[in-house]
């Protein structure tokens, strides 16, 4: 097991290289991106790559709807041990429905690694909104851990809408990883003239993916898959972007392709000794006022951010604690 | 709002696209709408107007000119210069093409002066509103034997500004195995045309859905389509109330106005209910895409 604690890099240059597999699966064609996925993890090894990462569902396609059980997977599926044996020098980040043993569905990717499974993540933020659809068809997952890696470094893996809460690469940095990757299956939208790749799901992606980059000082891997199904076109665009926020790495836009890209592991020591935000973050503190939040949600608790007049209907005002709360107690005093 | 005098329209600017990227995604949509059904090639009906237009110049763009088949189908008061314009776009594409009279089809039913039609002698008196909803539906008839005889799918060219407010003719102009601009308003398919190289006089004349003589679609709806696109495009996509509409420089009447017009085409961009009855429903609890493995035409 790789130690996690930065002393092995220490002084040493070590360079990762990541293939991103950009591709279009086709929708519910299960055994043919099967075959597709073991074409690119041969073509990757072939160009050197310590990591590939497939897309969100790259196994089986995005639109499911009724066909999300037919082509679920337990994980003992023989389907997944012939990926896992096709990483024996490598590894690689796919996605694919899993049924659990109760018959849960899930939107899972798995880390493969040195000819196994080692690591499954289950989508925790299932969109259900807008052009979404997923929690009519699956299960959110519970559990959200950092694995340790061959590479080198901790891998913490997302997928796709778990990398729009804020908690979720945060967490995972705390947690060890120093890869953060996103394994997506983003619907384009919101063509503009206005931005500067004419479309607004890219824009909102880069800027997410380059601030949680930052925050995290970690690198950040995002494998967004292309192809159209039904009136959806997936956008492509994957990146790698370095812990000081820069992009490494962009493909285009709607290209199939099989991309490549040198990181070097010094690149996240250097900038946590410079910027040293995951050294002064505060879970205790987090963890305290999540506590309190949860306690007030849940009514076991005096709201301490309710308006002064639900305050007044539902229980003793407690001591005023946010400015706004004090703004509003200034401005009743001064009408009266 | 834009207005320029060298622009051959007007666009308001805050629904301007960026058209390399719409293209990019119409090209992929094309071409895998045919290959997830398992067809090469499209039929066209091609009425000389911007929209079927731009649809022929995206569909060669995508698949080539040798894979699109253009259909004419006039009637008898169809303005000449429609078949005109249409013909250019032919001729510039380099697809191949037909005229398909709809004169007899038509007529054949309403009658005309000299003989009663299968109607009866009611169908003498129809409204332009009947014999045009009519026409538009023999033209869909046509296209999709044509579909047949081809071997191509039937590509739509309504645009989301006629589709939201209604001004098409249910499973007529509408009907289609797949539609490219559906999500463009008027203004946009304007700004496409540009792009794509649509022969100028085609963008710059006067939309009209040339039901009859002279009819045009902004004085039948004593509307201007930058204004209308730009109130679709702020209540519609951006949410806003009407409170904010106004705000925005809107009259409060015809936000409303077009509100009614909205969500009284509701049925038409809808597939028809269908009573639930059984355990497993088509559209209510049997969820499937409209292609997966299997649905491939063999």
């Amino acid at each position: 097991m790789a130690d996690l604690d930065g002393s092995r890099i220490l002084g040493c240059v070590q360079t990762v290289r990541i293939a991103l597999a950009q591709m279009a699966p086709r929708l519910g064609g299960l055994e043919e991106n099967l075959e597709r996925h073991l074409d690119l993890i041969a073509g990757a090894r072939g160009q050197g790559a310590d990591l590939i990462v497939f897309p969100e569902l790259g196994l089986t396609g995005y639109l499911l709807q009724d066909l999300a059980g037919e082509v679920a997977m337990h994980l003992d599926d023989p389907r997944l041990s012939r990926l896992a044996q096709a990483t024996s020098d490598l590894s690689a980040v796919i996605s694919f429905v899993e049924e659990s043993a109760d018959h849960r569905l899930f939107i899972s990717a798995g880390l493969f690694e040195d000819g196994e499974l080692r690591h499954v993540h289950r989508k925790l933020f299932l969109p259900t909104y807008g052009l979404f659809d997923e929690r009519r068809f699956f299960a959110a997952g519970d559990a959200l851990r950092a694995v340790p890696s061959r590479l080198g470094a901790g891998i913490g893996i997302g997928v796709c809408e778990d990398f729009w809460h804020l908690s979720v690469p945060q967490l995972l940095a705390l947690d060890g990883a120093q890869i953060l990757v996103n394994v997506s299956s983003s619907p384009g939208r919101d063509l503009a003239a206005t931005n500067e790749v004419g479309l607004g799901t890219a824009s909102s992606w880069r800027t997410l993916m380059r601030t949680y980059a930052q925050l995290t000082t970690s690198f950040v891997v995002f494998c967004n898959r292309v192809g159209v199904e039904e009136s959806i076109s997936f956008w492509g665009g994957s990146e790698v972007i370095a812990p000081t926020g820069e992009m490494v790495f962009g493909a285009p836009l709607y290209d199939e392709g099989l991309f490549t890209v040198d990181i070097s592991l010094a690149d996240i020591r250097r900038e946590r000794i410079v910027l040293p935000l995951l050294r002064d973050e505060r879970p205790e503190l987090q963890i305290r006022e999540l506590g309190r939040i949860v306690a007030e949600r849940a009514d076991m608790a005096p709201d301490s951010t309710s308006s002064p007049e639900e305050a007044a209907v539902s229980a003793p005002p407690p001591a005023p604690r946010s400015l706004e709360a004090r703004r509003l107690r200034v401005a009743d005093a001064g009408e009266s | 709002m834009t207005t320029t005098t060298t622009e051959p329209f007007e666009l308001p600017v805050e629904l301007a696209i960026d058209t390399d990227v719409a293209r990019r995604v119409i090209g992929e949509f094309i071409r895998s709408q045919l290959r997830q059904a398992g067809f090469e090639r499209t039929v066209i009906a091609l009425s000389g107007g911007i929209d079927s237009a731009l649809v022929a110049y995206l569909v060669v763009e995508a698949i080539g000119a040798a894979n699109l088949h253009a259909v004419l189908m006039p009637y008898r008061s169809s303005a000449p210069t429609s078949r005109a314009d249409a013909e250019t776009v032919v001729a510039s594409l380099g697809c191949s093409s037909e005229v398909v009279e709809i004169t007899p089809m038509v007529d054949g039913y309403f009658g005309t002066e000299s003989a009663t039609g299968a109607a009866g002698r009611e169908g003498l008196g129809a409204s332009s509103l009947r014999r045009g909803n009519f026409a538009a539906r023999m033209r869909m008839a046509i296209a999709y034997d044509r579909s047949v005889t081809f071997g191509g799918l039937v590509v739509g060219t309504g645009n989301k500004t006629e589709s939201l407010i209604g001004y098409t003719t249910l499973f007529g102009d509408s009907a289609c195995a797949f539609n490219p601009i559906g999500d463009l308003y008027k203004s946009q398919v304007r700004q496409m045309a540009v792009a794509v190289g649509v022969p100028d006089a085609i963008v710059r004349k006067a939309p009209s859905a040339d039901l009859w003589p002279g009819q045009t679609d902004e004085g039948e709806g004593e509307f201007s389509y930058p204004v209308l696109d730009r109130l679709l495009f702020w209540r519609i996509d951006k949410r806003r109330s009407v409170d904010e509409m106004v705000a925005l420089g809107f009259s409060a009447e015809m936000v409303e106005r077009v509100d009614r017009m909205v969500a009284g085409a509701e049925f038409k961009r809808q597939v028809p209910p269908i009573a639930k009855l059984g355990p497993r429903t088509t559209g209510v609890d049997y969820l499937y895409p409209r292609r997966r493995p299997g649905s491939k035409r063999g």
